[in-house]
């Protein structure tokens, strides 16, 4: 049985290489499927921790999600073989007319890292899309993004025809030009100001 | 009412040299959707005109944009409502035909490493000049007959790799191999300092330099500053030592919570800094007193209370503001972002009354 905080410290670091090496060797080693996910979840855990304490910056989270993926990317088959999956499902994208996706992409990596299954759609996304894929994908939660001012109805446009579609879903929101007070004039059931305080507020949100 | 007695030239080098100037400098920066809605409102004329109106003391010389292939913008497929192009930094992205919308972009040209050192770098250190002498002199014959403060900008190296290898690699690899991003940030300064010095050298003599670079979001900065100080900023001073060796004053731009870069920015030789925007937490209120012996400070009127078209919330954030700026004694004018479209322009010729009103010293 492998020692595997040392996995988890591979992940806080940002340790590609050691990260998966660790991982594959923890899954040839019979290590508990769970046991392995825990520890990958507990190092994003730290880094969405320090993040949000001004302890690491954006860079520092990228080579840590990114270590996150190519762990998950060897753990997920042996997961899904086994019927385990995320407890929840989130569909994230960028609103129509925004092309941006830094901090979408970000959230994206740090819901993974907390074991969401995220379904990513990507920029520029229609409503229709976003319901269709909380549909699809039986969501619970729904992130939406965006960065200019001027996309900022898009995002209000979003939010009516998702509750209009009634279908069951939390929504998120965040990007630059968002703040709590838009999120609540719109309908939002919650806002991020960042990344790490995006994992928080989702899991309440999917808790709730 | 106006009683100016300086030129904007004077007024702008009195205010970085901490001597006294008749009133607060002015420049500003419109969405293009901004200057068509002013036009149906009665705005005679574009940009220019609008910044003549406002009294604009600033004008750019030229924009230096180091890139791999000059003048590139290959069309590679094309339908009824988009164009596919390759421009001239390489990356791919899909135009729109009949949306008045950015580019979608597609793929950047270069991805990694061995991209920047087998086709960019030889590329950008070989190809002439990335900057338009003729319009330079053109400009600056303009800015010598009107009497404003003339500047040579550039996206600094931050942002130039930013918009060379896209905003993710960029800052994974400031982390994974800070040699790649010293090594793009040290070609990208040679070549901007190349430019400026070509232009000097061709008798074009601005008063200062105006370097473009976001390096923050609205919670606080892209790196820390640490990593900063490591990878971007000795770059940073040779650009201010470059500019200081001429006795010209570098304005520096960066959208975002900068806080945390200020003391750094300083210590690089940074003169001024813009646009301080109030949605990341800066106010003059606070940096005033904390910076302005240092820093010059310029912006930070907020677009957000510009938008409300709200006369009485307008006039007490150009007055407060102006109030805490004029404390400083070195504080210009701006909006704390560029003006956009939800400005009226019945509101923006009120901001220039106001600024008439409130922006003079005693």
């Amino acid at each position: 049985m492998s020692d595997l905080s040392i996995l988890t410290e591979a992940i806080k670091n940002g340790n590609r290489a050691d990260a998966v090496r660790l991982t594959s060797e923890a899954l040839s080693g019979g290590d508990d499927l769970h046991a392995i996910l825990a520890a990958l979840v507990d190092g994003m855990d730290d880094v969405g921790r320090r993040f949000k304490s001004n302890e690491i910056f954006v860079p520092e989270v990228l080579i840590a999600a990114r270590a996150m993926k190519e762990s998950m990317a060897q753990l997920e088959p042996k997961l899904l073989a086994a019927g385990i999956r995320p407890e929840f499902t989130a569909v994230i994208g960028t609103v129509q007319g925004d092309l941006h996706d830094i901090g979408k992409n970000l959230v994206g990596m740090m819901w993974k890292g907390a074991n969401f299954n995220v379904v990513d759609l990507g920029t520029n996304v229609s409503p229709e899309r976003i319901i269709d894929a909380v549909r699809e994908h039986k969501a619970n939660l729904v992130g939406l993004s965006a960065l200019l001012t001027t996309t900022m109805p898009a995002m209000k446009g979003a939010v009516q025809a998702i509750r209009a579609s009634g279908v069951n879903v939390k929504v998120l929101v965040g990007g630059a030009p968002i703040t709590g007070d838009f999120a609540r004039e719109i309908g939002a059931d919650g806002f991020a100001p960042d990344a790490a305080s995006a994992v928080e507020v989702a899991r309440q949100l999917v808790a709730a | 009412m106006s009683h100016a007695s300086l030129t904007g030239r004077e007024r702008v080098s009195r205010m970085f040299a901490r001597q006294d100037h008749d009133r607060v400098p002015r420049h500003d920066t419109f969405w293009s959707d901004t200057i068509l809605r002013w036009q149906i409102e009665g705005l005679s004329g574009g940009q220019e005109a609008a910044l003549e109106l406002l009294d604009s003391d600033f004008r750019p010389l030229c924009w230096s944009l180091p890139v791999p292939f000059p003048g590139m913008n290959d069309i590679l497929s094309e339908d009824e409502s988009s164009q596919t192009v390759r421009d001239a930094f390489g990356n791919i992205s899909r135009k729109w035909k009949n949306k008045e919308t950015e580019p979608e972009l597609l793929r950047f040209g270069c991805v990694d490493r061995d991209d920047w050192d087998q086709t960019y770098k030889p590329l950008m250190v070989t190809a002439g000049l990335h900057v338009d002498v003729k319009g330079a002199r053109n400009a600056f014959a303009e800015a010598h007959r009107r009497g404003q403060w003339s500047f040579f900008s550039a996206s600094e190296t931050f942002e130039m790799t930013r918009q060379m290898l896209g905003e993710e690699t960029t800052l994974v690899a400031m982390a994974s191999e800070p040699d790649f991003i010293r090594d793009v940030s040290n070609i990208y300064t040679d070549l901007i300092l190349r430019d400026f010095e070509a232009l000097y050298e061709d008798g074009i003599r601005p008063d200062g330099i105006w370097l473009f670079g976001d390096m923050a979001y609205n919670y606080g900065p892209m790196c820390s500053p640490a990593m900063y100080r490591d990878l971007i900023w000795p770059d940073h001073v040779r650009m201010a030592h470059w500019a200081h060796a001429r006795n010209l004053p570098v304005i520096y731009h960066s959208d975002g919570n900068v806080s945390a870069y200020l003391d750094l920015y300083i210590e690089a030789g940074f003169d001024c800094i813009h646009p301080l925007e109030n949605c990341a937490s800066l106010h003059l209120q606070d940096i005033g007193p904390r910076y302005g012996k240092s820093l010059c400070l310029f912006g930070n009127i907020d677009v957000s209370i510009l938008g409300s078209n709200d006369p009485v919330r307008i006039e007490q954030e150009i007055s407060s503001k102006l109030a805490a700026g004029k404390r400083t004694r070195a504080y210009a004018y701006h909006s704390d972002h560029s003006v956009p479209a939800s400005v009226s322009w019945e509101t923006y010729k009120l901001v220039i009354k106001l600024l008439d009103h409130y922006g003079y010293y005693d």
